[in-house]
């Protein structure tokens, strides 16, 4: 019989189509492609959801689809790998995709936008690319989409590609992420040397055979003469590249706020469930590998805990609703990378998970701002939205509830889980691991402090007070197509978070940790057991558990929890303070230069660019020189030489017939007289 | 019977001549004929060889030759012909606009 494997390839395969059929016949259709999309997509998310109850009764799938390159034991293959993870953020993906899809009929084609069939097509492609990029079985396809997922995030915000800025924000886009991917394709070469083989799953996936390497039971390639574990370090580093770049992890953050550039439901998409996604996931996904190299798991959590408070800081100065929200999705990617990096696999895929609900939640909640403003993004122009549309208003305040991390919001129970397990095992461990963690620990609650702010300040800003333009006082309605997915999104932002309520779990015992108990039973070598396992192993991760002194266990959770709480709070109630009432002022002059130095983002995108221009610029033009002066000066001197030879040369040519003929004869008898003084006949 | 001898030096004698009037004539018709001259000598040798051996593969080697000489003739006057009308002279020395 049949099951929902059989039909897993189409979850990527129905947006495909209908990225062909937006594309080519979007023209001729009532909605210009869109109807095509959503029907794909839901499609994709009933699939998704199929294999995720498969899934959930405990079978698991991990074959073949295509050979790429068949050669001897380990072709280069398509394969499907569908476990516990990949259904769950197959669903996540489908879902804010179908969601997407509708509120872009709000977004683009009730706004009379042109270009829809570009435009349906591309988000079509978009889904397509990272649904794939989702059941991957092997990093080279995982490679191959993670690649069309940024080219297609690079076609969506560059789509009004008409005016001056998308096109060079989409441009950014692209390079920046690009940059990262180039040290991704390395470590993808360095997996096949070192490995043999890129599968992600099995006995003979990559993740498993590093482990039997460094516990001393196999034997792998190294390169550059480092030892096992100090190369696979190298190797992790390098994927880590293309992670950080496309998950706009500090310092290849800078394209993502730029990136806001395209239209909102794009951005909803690339930041809630794709593009941005794609970097985590892929963590998550050979988290087996990582968590058996403590010095990338460091990396991992100080990159994390550093992006999320470095990128929290500028989100609190910003003007634009998009902006502020763009910050916030670099910062809370930051939180997952240090669940990750932490040791909590877990904690990282469940703030993946309820980050994916509530910014989505937010990005369309600032879309809809949009549509009412007449595309006006600066929050000092809005004030008093609240009651014009409320639907909007309160879906937003449960997104921006959940961003803050106040209970019992989704994003509560994440966050807290992600520091959580960053504190304990900062406390835990010894060495300079735990230090890192502490350190990383630290800098992602003073985060937490800086997210309550700014959530709070865009919140007042937007909906409440006075209204402070004209357009504000009379917002342009919106449809039930944009309230839609808003109400859908709001219910799930508020709920989804209990999904893993480790906090009452450690109160009351019945009441179970989904995904927890989800992630832990999955297959072999792929379960958040085994990565526990690999983590708390001495040889391997080198990390332990600890706890608050005089608190065991139970009390540590609430001591974390608690201060989180608290901080959040705190960073909430100080922006209430400050932006309530009728005309709030903008409080965060009186930072001074400080504020210039946030505004203009720490001058990161001018270093860029003077690294860009001031430095690769010059190297290229003396490379340049250097090509055009030594390398084509070599080659044209050798020809000129021939040339000029040559010309003087063909002089000897008189054209005469009879000179010929005399030299003829000469050489002849020259020849004969040597052949006769050679042989003697004289 | 006349000593193979003879035979090469009547055959030297003629190539020399022919050899002789290529390298001194201008006139386009005696080069034509010297060229006979020096291929009828080496005839002459193929000829003696192949009598003194007493085999004929030699002499129906020379009727060949003849037979060359005969279309190479054709080509030949079809040339100075062409020389003629593009330079209204046989001379070989003025026919020199194509050495660069």
């Amino acid at each position: 019989m049949a099951g929902a494997f059989d039909f897993a390839p189409a979850i990527a395969l129905l947006p495909f189509g209908s990225f062909l059929v937006a594309l080519f016949l979007g023209q001729y259709m009532p909605k210009r492609g869109a109807l095509a999309g959503i029907i794909a997509t839901v499609g994709s998310l009933l699939l998704s959801a199929w294999v995720a109850l498969t899934v959930a009764g405990g079978e698991t799938y991990n074959e073949p689809v295509y050979t790429f390159v068949a050669m001897g034991e380990n072709p280069i293959q398509f394969g499907l790998l569908l476990d516990q993870l990949s259904a769950l953020m197959l669903v996540i993906v489908s879902l804010i995709a179908v969601l997407v899809h509708v509120f872009s009929l709000g977004y683009m084609n009730d706004e009379g936008e042109t270009g829809l069939p570009r435009y349906y097509g591309e988000l079509g492609l978009f889904t397509a690319s990272m649904l794939a990029f989702v059941m991957s079985s092997n990093l080279l396809m995982a490679f191959m989409f993670f690649e069309l997922v940024g080219l297609c995030s690079y076609l969506l915000i560059g789509f009004w590609f008409r005016r001056d800025g998308p096109p060079s924000a989409a441009k950014k886009a692209f390079l920046v992420t690009r940059f990262g991917d180039y040290f991704f394709l390395i470590g993808v070469v360095a997996v096949f040397a070192t490995f043999g083989t890129a599968q992600f799953a099995g006995e003979e996936s990559f993740p498993h055979l590093a482990e039997l390497a460094l516990s001393g039971e196999g034997q792998v390639t190294t390169m550059f003469g480092l030892g096992a574990e100090a190369w696979f370090t190298v190797v992790g580093l390098l994927i880590l590249g293309g992670v950080m770049g496309k998950s706009a992890q500090f310092p290849f953050h800078t394209w993502l706020p730029d990136a806001m550039e395209g239209p909102t439901p794009v951005s909803a998409l690339i930041h809630a469930a794709t593009m941005v996604a794609a970097g985590v996931y892929l963590v998550a996904r050979i988290y087996g590998f990582y968590a058996l190299l403590p010095t990338a798991l460091a990396v991992i959590a100080l990159v994390g805990g550093f992006t999320a408070l470095f990128a929290a800081t500028m989100g609190v100065v910003k003007r634009e609703i998009k902006q502020v929200l763009a910050y916030s999705t670099i910062s809370q990617y930051g939180y997952i990378m240090l669940a990750l990096g932490g040791g909590g696999y877990v904690a990282g895929v469940f703030h993946l998970t309820t980050h994916a609900v509530f910014k989505a939640l937010l990005f369309l909640g600032a879309g809809s701002v949009i549509i009412a403003m007449h595309h006006n993004e600066n929050m000092w122009d809005m004030g008093g939205l609240k009651d014009k549309m409320p639907v909007t208003y309160y879906a937003f305040l449960s997104g921006s509830l959940a961003l803050a991390g106040i209970v019992p919001f989704s994003g509560f129970w994440s966050k807290d889980e992600v520091l959580y397990e960053t504190l304990v095992h900062g406390i835990g461990t010894d060495g300079g691991l735990g230090v890192v963690l502490l350190l990383a620990y630290a800098m992602g609650l003073i985060a937490v402090f800086f997210t309550g702010f700014y959530t709070f300040r865009m919140v007042l800003l937007t909906f409440h007070g006075k209204p402070r333009s004209d357009t504000a006082r009379n917002p342009h309605g919106v449809h039930w197509n944009v309230k839609g997915p808003l109400a859908v999104l709001g219910v799930l932002a508020a709920t989804v978070g209990a999904i893993n309520l480790v906090p009452v779990h450690a109160l009351v015992g019945s009441v179970p940790e989904f995904l927890h108990d989800w992630l832990y039973y999955g297959p072999e070598m792929l379960n958040g057991h085994h990565y526990h396992e690999l983590i708390t192993a001495g040889e391997f991760g080198g990390m332990s558990a600890g706890e608050l002194p005089g608190l065991g266990e139970t009390g540590t959770l609430f001591a974390s929890a608690g201060i989180s709480l608290t901080v959040a709070l705190a960073g909430s109630a100080l922006a209430i303070a400050l932006y309530r009432g009728d005309s709030p002022v903008e409080h965060t002059d009186r930072l001074g230069s400080a504020k210039t130095v946030l505004f203009n983002n720490y001058y990161q995108d001018e270093y860029q660019v003077w690294l860009a221009q001031g430095l690769t610029m010059n190297v290229a033009r003396a490379a340049d020189k250097f090509d055009q002066g030594v390398v084509d000066g070599v080659v044209n001197g050798v020809s000129s030489v021939s040339l000029f030879g040559g010309s003087r040369v063909r002089r000897i040519q008189t054209g005469i017939v009879s000179n010929y003929a005399t030299l003829l004869t000469l050489g002849l008898v020259a020849l004969l007289v040597g052949i006769g003084l050679m042989g003697g006949w004289f | 019977m006349v000593p193979i001898e003879y035979y090469m030096v009547l055959s030297a004698a003629v190539f020399c001549i022919g050899v002789f009037g290529i390298l001194t004539r201008r006139n386009a018709l005696m080069f034509l004929m010297s060229v006979e001259l020096m291929l009828n000598a080496a005839n002459i040798n193929l000829v003696a060889f192949s009598f003194q051996n007493g085999n004929l593969t030699g002499q129906v080697f020379s009727l060949f030759t003849m037979a060359l000489a005969a279309a190479e003739v054709a080509v030949g006057i079809g040339i100075i012909l062409v020389l003629y009308r593009n330079f209204d002279d046989v001379d070989v020395t003025k026919a020199t606009t194509m050495r660069w």
